[in-house]
């Protein structure tokens, strides 16, 4: 049996054939976070394709947060949090001066664990990017915005008409949507999503899911979960992290079904994590 | 000190003993096995000692509070029976006396006259002159002739009776039994007067005002029952202490509960704190009502006089015949000033405290939240009384000379401009903290929110932390506000007194605590319309201050259970 405190050097990641049937939408190379003196990650590197879902797994602490948060540049709001190496979208580096972190994270959306509705009304709560991101001029134009982020969201039905009401009296499964629509209003090209359902019932988790597969069509979506039952039904790609390195990645049924490295196949077994 | 430091040594060191007996007598009842006891060995400990230690610190504590009491009432007694005899004979003096006789058939005639008078003056009628007694004169001038000759008359018997009775301690060789006649014909003040100085020369308790046989005679008096009363009490503490750790160590056995008892105990400590607490804020509350009760049957119930008039002037009510005046005391001149330093001071302390504290949670990083945070909270450890002296000397001043400058010419050193600025600096620290609490409250995900959304630092203050944050922000300025409500030094100091209605914050305005403050200063006597007055501003202000307390936290805690 292998132990995974004592294989402490770590070989380089293992990459499996990635079928090229889409795009690389976002490229990693070697990318390091330290958070003060701790090292969090360590030199990942990775190819995420467009249009498909990819998910990160991996035990508790292991970087997936801190990874995601790369994406976005959502480290830049943590005062100890130190980002090497490069993050490339559609070949463009993210961690360059030239972009400003304010117009990125309106191109890379992110969802979080928790549901975070603004205490805003739910019109306002998805008018929210695309008013401080000037998308809209007309009052017409933003309902139009809002009303397609909510159908696209699978919410429209349960909140139409009711608009007015804050955010934060819906259901936590519907607070979830509620934000998923209000990250989709500002036309995003990526979708980061932070373990989306880890807060949710099962009814709900299914209805997220669902959303999830659909909204593959059209965007890059990249979903941290620490379920493998989820990563298994919604994603097309998988790369398994174990303490803060990448160990392995590839198509999901080939992760799952033929794992190259001991950890990955200890984990999805269900040995460790 | 009527308790010797050695008695309460001795209890404290026993106190101790039965802390040790009791875990000894734990060990031994359960026979070396801790683990069968039903509470742990300690606690057995605790038990003895709170039975060792608690009875004779109560007993001791009584004796603290009445011990004095007691040994003056008893050498007072002693005093009373010694000095009957001499009190005899002076009445006898008094009777036999033929000056005392006549004054008192003169004084007689005269009150009956008086009484005459004073049912013409009721009456509204003419007095019908005795037979070229007197020349014609109005009821109201021969009342108060006839007054001033009681009065002169009364005068005249008093010093007789005061040479008879100095005849009758002339003749009186026991100096107690001469303390005892003097102290019964004494004042109730000065009856405290001679006990404090008869304590004063037994026991040293302060300095003598003075210092006669008599008093010396009831010093010594009281020297023994004390000695008496102290030994015995100290005995009895003892006692009780010994009994009680004897009582308690027999009650011992591996299945006795100590732990709950010591809970009970414990519980019964936590209560009578918080009770001392509460009867206290009741007992202030109550007393406040009563003397406004006063105040207001002082001035005819006029109590919309008082919330509604316009005239603040309480000296005027005092000159004799003008108690009872109600225009004097109307109170809305302080309602304003107080309102007024109170907006000026707000439009200080909100802005400035508010930025601060999104500065300190939003902007600042660790290391400077770290040091910057106590700072401004050093700001809120400077005694107001400092405060105050800054308005006055230093803001006062350059405010008048900067409105001088500008050609203002009315512009005074005190202003409620002066004082409410220097008001809203003191504030400063307060809102900012509690402003930063509430902000700091306000859940991560919100800000991780709003920054994923692509919002700036100041979006996402101003979109989403501010509205998140402002129910408890509005509860932190209401507190802030009953705060600058309730101050006193600065306005005191450096707002006036006047008790001017203005709008004008460059005048000197006077608050509802400046005002309490003058009323009750200096020498005043506490039954007046005037002093009560300051009783029925305090109700006013204590009023005040407890609504906008009780909406602020109903605010708050709104707001915390909400993301809770
Ligand atoms: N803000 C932070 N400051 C310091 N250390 C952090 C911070 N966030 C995460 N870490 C550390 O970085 C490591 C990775 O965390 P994270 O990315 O949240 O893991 P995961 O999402 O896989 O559970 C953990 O050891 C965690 O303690
Ligand atoms: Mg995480």
């Amino acid at each position: 049996m292998t132990d995974p405190q004592n294989t402490a050097a770590p070989a380089a990641t293992v990459y499996h054939d990635q079928p090229s049937a889409n795009p690389i939408k976002v490229e990693t190379r070697s990318v390091s976070v330290r958070y003060g003196d701790t090292q969090a990650l360590h030199d990942v590197s990775i190819r995420i394709p467009d249009r498909g879902v990819t998910a990160f797994i991996g035990p508790s602490g292991c970087g997936k947060s801190t990874f995601l948060r790369c994406i976005n540049r959502m480290n830049d709001t943590i005062d100890s949090a130190r980002v090497s190496g490069s993050v490339l979208i559609d070949g463009e580096e993210v961690n360059s001066r030239a972009v400003d972190p304010v117009v990125l994270r309106a191109r890379v959306g992110m969802v979080f664990q928790k549901p975070n509705p603004f205490p805003k009304s739910i019109y306002d709560n998805v008018a929210y990017g695309p008013r401080i991101h000037g998308l809209a001029t007309k009052r017409e134009d933003l309902d139009a915005i809002v009303e397609a982020s909510l159908r696209k969201a699978g919410l429209w039905a349960e909140v139409e008409g009711r608009l007015g009401m804050p955010g934060t009296a819906l259901s936590g499964g519907q607070q979830q949507r509620l934000v998923i629509a209000r990250a989709i209003a500002v036309n995003p090209e990526v979708i980061l999503m932070d373990e989306p359902c880890s807060a949710l019932d099962p009814i709900a988790t299914a209805r997220i899911e669902e959303l999830i597969d659909e909204l593959r069509e059209n965007y890059c979506l990249i979903i941290v979960t620490h379920s493998m039952a989820q990563a298994a039904r919604v994603s097309q790609m998988t790369a398994f992290f174990h303490l803060g390195h990448l160990v392995e990645y590839g198509p999901t049924e080939d992760m799952f079904t033929n794992p190259h490295d001991a950890r990955t196949q200890d984990y999805i077994t269900g040995r460790f994590g | 000190m009527q308790i010797s430091l050695f008695t309460v040594l001795i209890l404290m060191v026993l106190t101790a003993v039965g802390f040790l007996v009791g875990r000894r007598r734990a060990y031994a009842v359960s026979s070396g096995h801790a683990s069968r006891l039903h509470s742990l060995p300690s606690y057995y400990g605790y038990y003895i000692a709170l039975w060792t230690g608690v009875p004779a610190f109560i007993l001791l504590a009584i004796y603290g509070m009445f011990g004095n009491d007691a040994v003056n009432a008893l050498a007072g007694a002693q005093m009373h029976r010694a000095g009957e005899p001499v009190h005899a004979q002076f009445e006898q003096a008094l009777s036999d006396d033929e000056d005392i006789a006549r004054l008192e058939a003169e004084l007689a005639t005269l009150e009956n006259r008086r009484i005459y008078a004073r049912e013409a003056i009721e009456r509204d009628s003419e007095l019908v002159p005795a037979a070229g007694e007197y020349p014609a004169q109005s009821p109201a001038e021969r009342q108060q002739a006839l007054s001033s000759e009681i009065n002169r008359l009364a005068a005249e018997r008093e010093a007789r009776a005061e040479v008879l009775a100095g005849q009758v301690e002339a003749q009186t060789d026991d100096a107690l039994a001469r303390a005892g006649f003097v102290y019964s014909r004494l004042s109730d003040e000065r009856r405290e007067l001679m006990i404090n100085d008869a304590r004063a020369i037994a026991f040293g308790e302060g300095v003598a005002s003075r210092e006669t046989p008599e008093i010396n005679a009831l010093a010594s008096a009281m020297r023994p029952f004390h000695e008496v009363l102290r030994s015995s009490m100290a005995l009895a503490a003892l006692a009780l202490a010994i009994g009680g750790l004897a009582y308690a160590r027999s009650r011992i056995s591996s299945s006795f509960r100590a732990r709950n008892r010591v809970e009970g105990a414990i519980s019964v400590l936590l209560l009578l704190a918080s009770v001392i607490a509460i009867a206290t804020t009741i007992g202030i509350v109550l007393s406040l009502l009563f003397e406004s009760v006063r105040f207001f049957s002082a001035i005819n119930w006029r109590i919309d006089e008082f919330l509604l008039g316009t005239q603040w002037s309480p000296q005027i009510a005092i000159r004799e015949g003008q108690v009872g005046q109600t225009g004097a005391f109307g109170a809305v001149p302080l309602f304003a000033g107080t309102a007024l330093i109170t907006v000026i001071a707000m439009l200080v302390a909100v802005p400035v405290g508010l930025f601060a504290a999104i500065y300190l949670s939003e902007y600042a990083s660790t290391g400077v939240r770290g040091w910057a945070k106590p700072v401004l909270e050093i700001l809120a450890g400077i005694p107001t009384v400092v405060y105050g002296f800054f308005a006055l000397l230093t803001v006062g001043p350059l405010l008048r000379d900067a409105l001088l400058l500008l050609g203002y010419e009315n512009a005074v050193t005190q202003s409620a401009l002066a004082a409410g600025l220097v008001m809203g600096v003191m504030i400063i620290p307060f809102v900012s903290s509690l402003a930063d609490d509430v902000i700091n409250a306000v859940p991560q995900s919100l800000r991780d929110g709003a920054y994923a959304m692509g919002a700036t630092k100041s979006e996402t203050v101003r979109q989403v932390i501010f509205p998140a944050a402002l129910p408890g922000i509005v509860g932190a300025v209401l507190l802030a506000v009953s705060r600058a409500v309730g101050e006193t030094m600065i306005v005191v100091m450096a707002a006036g007194q006047g008790a001017n209605l203005t709008a004008n914050p460059l005048e000197s305005v006077t608050t509802i605590t400046v005002q309490i403050v003058m009323l009750l200063t200096g020498d005043q006597e506490f039954d007046s319309p005037k002093t009560l007055s300051a009783f029925a501003l305090g109700l006013v202000l204590f009023v005040l201050t407890l609504i906008l307390n009780v909406i602020a936290l109903r605010v708050v805690q709104r707001y915390r259970e909400k993301y809770d």
